[in-house]
């Protein structure tokens, strides 16, 4: 046996234990009914409080710096889904102070799977189900009312951008994990980030000036969760201060933002010391 | 024989209130990144509303300044008094020191609000970060009076007293279920929006308006700012405060009666 896992290639090998992982993370999760529906409607609620909150408000002024209700709702609905893609696959990363501070990266060190690949299959983040479950509603309601003429190229792009979108904001994440290596406790740092991306994200962000706006894409790169492919699909890229060829390209900004993200929480892995003696 | 008097059922709580506090202060990075956080939520929470009104002078008999100076002190206000981590009640009931705490001579209800009004009180630095924010750019309106000062001051502390009231009312959900994670998100962000932190009453849907003005939520933040930026005035005035008291007086009530249910309910794990 282990000499048939040793032929495997480090990728395969890799999937194999992510398979394993999640099955038993998320077998556990489900073994209690009560939590489990609690969780998904605390899910639900939580990201459901900012759909609420444009709702209300565009329902008294109509339009946001030129957006009108059926664009700004699309919008959102594009930012919640590709949240669900961050956070159903990812979620259990919010836990890696804990899984540090408690010792549990000691062991993910011994064993034969990548320490990342363990810190995110800790557990099976249950209220992520009710992310998506309001994310992909969302998207499947709003976008036929958004002023976009769907051809099946844009569906294409449209999901493109959702996994690429939730790539950024699990890369985002990523990055910001590995600085728990170093520091004690970087839940606050994480979020903030969350809490802003949340808040923010399914906004016009060139309302927040040009500075703002270059921020937010280049430094703190939430455009690319939603905003910049949304322009894309909604014919809106001239109102971007960046050339629009970087707002086609905006689904892969994903797999770069994660790719630096899950690099640097590796090279952090390094200065870990062990909590224990 | 110690004599239980007021100043030394005081002193038996200030150790509480201190521990309160100082959960806050000693952390001091996570302090330090709530701060940087309300300074930037402060700012892109005033360009949304000052986008919000371009084109329009008044929106339901609201200008620009008063919205958005709203929204600048709503925010710094919850997050003063609304802490993601309310209470400890439910972690401690989870790990058995419940029973402990329950054989302190001051009651449990005493000693949880001591402790999460000590909370609040490590966390005035966050507020005052969104409050010079706010004033830096320009988005922050004084009171017309004193008096509305004076009075948004009183119903501030009312407001303060109810969700230090509702808040341990929620926790003690711990004494009947364990898996409150999704109850407790529910009540966080259901109050958050029906508090009026994130948008004031005024901009809400005008059949949702009466509902919620009977609510207590709407006597946490929206019921002092809305004395504050001076929309209430004679009759209107005085029953704002006394819905308030009388919310606050009515929650303490229920707390008291859950409490004693609770009492009977408890079994700590391992003896």
């Amino acid at each position: 046996m282990a000499e048939q896992v040793k032929t495997l290639s480090p990728i395969r090998e890799d999937l194999r234990a992510s398979r394993i992982l999640l099955r038993a993370g998320w077998r556990a999760a489900m073994s209690y009914r009560i939590s489990f529906l609690s969780a998904i409607l605390g899910g639900m609620v939580l990201q459901g409080t900012q759909l609420l909150f444009i709702g209300v408000l565009l329902a008294k002024f109509n339009v946001i710096d030129g957006w009108r209700l059926n664009d700004i709702a699309f919008l959102f609905g594009m930012r919640l889904a590709a949240h669900a893609f961050y956070v159903v696959p990812f979620g259990a990363l919010l836990s890696i102070d804990q899984a540090i501070q408690q010792g549990d990266v000691d062991r993910y060190l011994l064993r034969p799977a990548g320490t990342y690949l363990q810190v995110i299959t800790r557990y099976a983040p249950l209220m992520a189900l009710g992310d998506a479950l309001l994310g992909f509603g969302a998207v499947a309601v709003f976008a036929p009312q958004a002023s976009v003429d769907w051809t099946p190229g844009k569906v294409v792009f449209l999901i493109a951008a959702l996994v690429g979108g939730g790539l950024v904001e699990t890369g985002m994440q990523t990055f910001l994990a590995g600085l728990s290596f170093r520091m004690t406790s970087t839940m606050s740092l994480r979020i903030l980030a969350d809490d802003t991306i949340t808040r923010f994200s399914g906004y016009p962000l060139t309302m927040f000036s040009r500075w703002g706006f270059l921020s937010l894409t280049f430094i703190f790169p939430m455009a690319f969760i939603a905003y910049l492919p949304a322009t894309v699909l909604l014919g809106r890229t001239d109102d971007l201060p960046i050339p629009a060829w970087l707002a086609y390209l905006s689904p892969a900004g994903g797999p770069v933002v994660f790719a630096i993200g899950l690099v640097f929480f590796n090279r952090m892995i390094r200065s870990y010391t062990s909590p224990g003696s | 024989m110690p004599v239980d008097t007021l100043s030394t059922r005081l002193t038996g709580l200030r150790g509480f209130y201190r521990a309160g506090y100082q959960s806050v202060l000693a952390y001091r990075a996570d302090l330090l990144f709530g701060i940087v956080g309300l300074v930037i939520q402060a700012t892109l929470t005033v360009v949304v509303w000052r986008v919000l009104f371009t084109g329009h002078d008044q929106v339901a008999g609201i200008g620009s300044a008063t919205a958005v100076a709203y929204a600048v002190l709503a925010a710094c206000l919850q997050a003063v008094v609304m802490p993601w981590q309310f209470s400890s009640l439910p972690l401690r009931v989870m790990r058995g020191q419940i029973g402990v705490d329950m054989i302190r001579p001051r009651s449990l209800i005493s000693q949880n609000l001591a402790q999460a009004g000590g909370t609040m009180v490590g966390r005035l630095p966050l507020g005052a970060a969104g409050l010079v924010t706010g004033l830096a750019l320009g988005a922050v309106k004084a009171p017309h009076s004193v008096l509305d000062l004076l009075v948004s001051v009183v119903s501030m502390a009312l407001g303060v007293a109810n969700i230090l009231t509702i808040n341990l009312l929620v926790s003690m959900t711990a004494f009947w279920t364990l898996e409150i994670g999704g109850i407790m998100i529910l009540y966080r962000f259901g109050s958050a929006f029906l508090s009026g932190a994130l948008i004031p009453l005024w901009f809400m849907p005008e059949w949702l308006q009466p509902i919620i003005s009977w609510l207590p939520f709407q006597a946490q933040i929206y019921a002092p700012l809305s004395i504050w930026f001076g929309t209430r005035h004679g009759a209107d005035l005085v029953g704002t405060l006394a819905l308030q008291l009388a919310w606050v007086m009515v929650l303490f009530l229920l707390l008291q009666l859950v409490w004693r249910r609770a009492v009977h309910r408890v079994v700590v794990l391992g003896g």
